[in-house]
């Protein structure tokens, strides 16, 4: 039988041919016939033409296009044709996201530090106060230096205050989330961070830096955009740090893996005996596994590596993988253990995308479709060969 | 020619195409398998209600998509359980995921301005001058300056990527329907 694909570019090119115009009565016998074959032929053909048919209603977008003039993209997207409420809806929404950056720029700009600014206005304040109000000689002595002390202290202050400001921590937490449980959390600076099941990170974000341990488990990151404050993750020996973009980070033991669903990222490493590391770009679609032999990158599709980050929709997915890792990825999340019990059993593949918090339904699977035995105790599930 | 049931499948199977696309992306592990799949299953279907038609199109339109995973997997095309991926809960996933492709006529209009909109170029000018100004084949092979069989393939082409994006649309395409529909229902109290 002719795949789906090949069906249905033979269906195009009969009604194409038939809309064409020159089409005999020998044509639509030869057509009928085509259609007559199979159902596949049917329903392919069926497709097409309602779609086909639908389009004329295409029509209605050409009152006020001059005729022979083919309109330019989305030419109707403010158009009266569009429904009104879509229209302005879209229209409001290209103005708030045109405002975006201003307020963006805006926040920053109040936001900034002004180096100079604090200090400078804490020494005028602060140094007439001195000789102005020391009226008697007697007195001028401890008098000035009670004032000269003041004005220390009130510069002290204020730098103390820039330095705050500049260097200040304004966010210095940790978060960790229990066997089982996901969590996200909301940083001050707008990043969020999703926690997977029992992982920890240590958050201290100040007006300089964005710095984040991650302790073990893993996380994913929507790091606010900033480029004046990067944003690091640590583990271990190796840093992951990003500017505005979306990645996830785990630990394994020594081992890391960095996952980059959006914008780019850059791993850096430890110097090792002394040497510096390479430190490697990676860019959205990466999945970056760093062990102790170094850094393995696979570029590929964002939509391949979003996979990697289903967990936080519940879900754990599998292609061609490993039952022991996949075994060993549901222990991430539950407490009751499914265990490897023989090597034979570990190497069997599994795919698909499974909730993680039902062992229960994947091991039913197992058993249905492979030769797996499942051995339910109160604590752990033990999956033999069968 | 049973036209009642070609019909009946464009109105009550085929406006559900993009929930069924998404629904088999997600558990099928081959995304290249998907196009014969939407296919096979879209076979059973139209035969199954050529002998009786079901009392719930959609229902019976996924439940006759697993069937035909579980088919694939029992005859051993894989040694994995892939497809068979946790039912119950992407069950209740499909449900949630499916904005219904009830549209009104606007709603009709602007997913058809979109797919007609996302084709490329020179298919998208043919497909304007042929289907919307109905200029003869000839006289569109003559304005562009190409032959009449480029004429016919491009509307050919323009065919099956209009069928993908109207009744298919990729992801984002619903995604972005979807968003609209939300925007406009924020936006103003719903007055249809």
């Amino acid at each position: 039988m002719a795949g789906s694909r090949q069906i249905e570019r033979a269906a195009a090119a009969w009604l194409a041919r038939r809309d064409g115009g020159d089409w005999s009565p020998g044509d639509q016998a030869d057509f009928d016939a085509w259609l007559a074959q199979s159902t596949a032929h049917r329903v392919a053909w069926l497709r097409l033409q309602a779609a086909w048919n639908q389009s004329d209603r295409l029509k209605a977008l050409a009152a006020g296009v001059p005729p022979g003039e083919v309109p330019a993209r989305g030419a109707w997207s403010a158009s009266p044709y569009a429904p009104r409420g879509e229209a302005q809806a879209r229209r409001q929404e290209d103005q708030a996201n045109a405002d975006q950056p201003d307020r963006d720029e805006d926040a920053s700009a109040v936001a900034a530090p002004q180096p100079n600014a604090a200090p400078v206005t804490a020494i005028a304040t602060a140094s007439p106060i001195g000789p102005k109000f020391a009226p008697r000689a007697v007195l001028r002595r401890p008098r000035a230096a009670r004032y000269a002390a003041v004005a220390a202290i009130a510069v002290m202050a204020m730098s103390l205050l820039w330095g705050w400001q500049r260097y200040g921590v304004v966010e210095h937490r940790s978060y960790r989330t229990a066997m089982g449980a996901l969590d996200t959390i909301g940083l001050a600076d707008g990043s969020r961070a999703t926690l997977s099941s029992d992982s920890r990170i240590e958050v201290a974000l100040s007006r300089a830096q964005r710095h984040v341990a991650l302790e073990h488990g893993e996380a994913f990151f929507d790091v606010a955009k900033d480029p004046g404050r990067p944003f690091a993750v640590d583990a271990g020996a190796r840093r992951v740090i990003a500017v505005g973009t979306r990645f996830s980070v785990r630990r394994d033991g020594p081992d890391l893996r960095v996952v980059v669903t959006q914008g780019t990222v850059r791993l850096e490493s430890e110097p090792v005996d002394g040497h510096t590391q390479p430190t490697t770009l990676l860019p959205a679609g990466s999945i970056a596994l760093a062990g102790a032999n170094g850094v393995l990158v696979r570029s590929g599709s964002v939509e391949d590596a979003e996979r990697y980050v289903d967990w936080r929709n519940g879900y754990l997915v599998f292609r061609d993988t490993a039952l022991s890792a996949a075994a060993a990825e549901f222990n991430r999340y539950n407490t009751r253990r499914l265990v490897i019990g023989d090597a034979a059993v570990g190497e069997l593949r599994v795919g698909g995308n499974f909730r993680w918090s039902n062992a229960e339904v994947f091991v039913g699977l197992l058993e249905q479709a492979m030769p797996v035995r499942a051995e339910r105790l109160p604590d752990r599930i033990v999956l033999h060969s069968r | 020619m049973d036209t009642a049931l070609d019909a009946w499948f464009a109105d009550e199977i085929l406006v559900h195409e993009a929930a069924l696309v998404h629904y088999l992306r997600r558990v099928w592990a081959h995304v290249d398998d998907v196009h014969d799949l939407r296919q096979e299953i879209y076979v059973r279907v139209y035969e199954a209600a050529g002998r009786a038609r079901p009392h719930q199109p959609k229902s019976f339109l996924f439940a006759t998509a697993r069937h035909l995973m579980t088919d694939r997997l029992r005859r051993g095309r894989v040694v994995s359980i892939e497809p068979v991926g946790d039912f119950e809960s992407l069950n209740v996933l499909v449900d949630e995921v499916t904005p219904e492709r009830r549209l009104g006529a606007r709603q009709n209009l602007r997913r058809l301005a979109d797919a007609f909109d996302l084709l490329p170029g020179r298919c998208r000018e043919v497909v304007w001058l042929r289907r919307v100004e109905e200029l003869p084949q000839k006289e569109v092979a003559a304005r562009m300056g190409i032959t009449e069989k480029t004429v016919e393939k491009q509307v050919a082409k323009g065919m099956r990527l209009l069928a993908e994006h109207y009744y298919g649309a990729t992801q984002s395409l619903a995604d972005d329907a979807h968003d609209a529909d939300r925007n406009r229902e924020h936006g103003r109290k719903q007055t249809d």
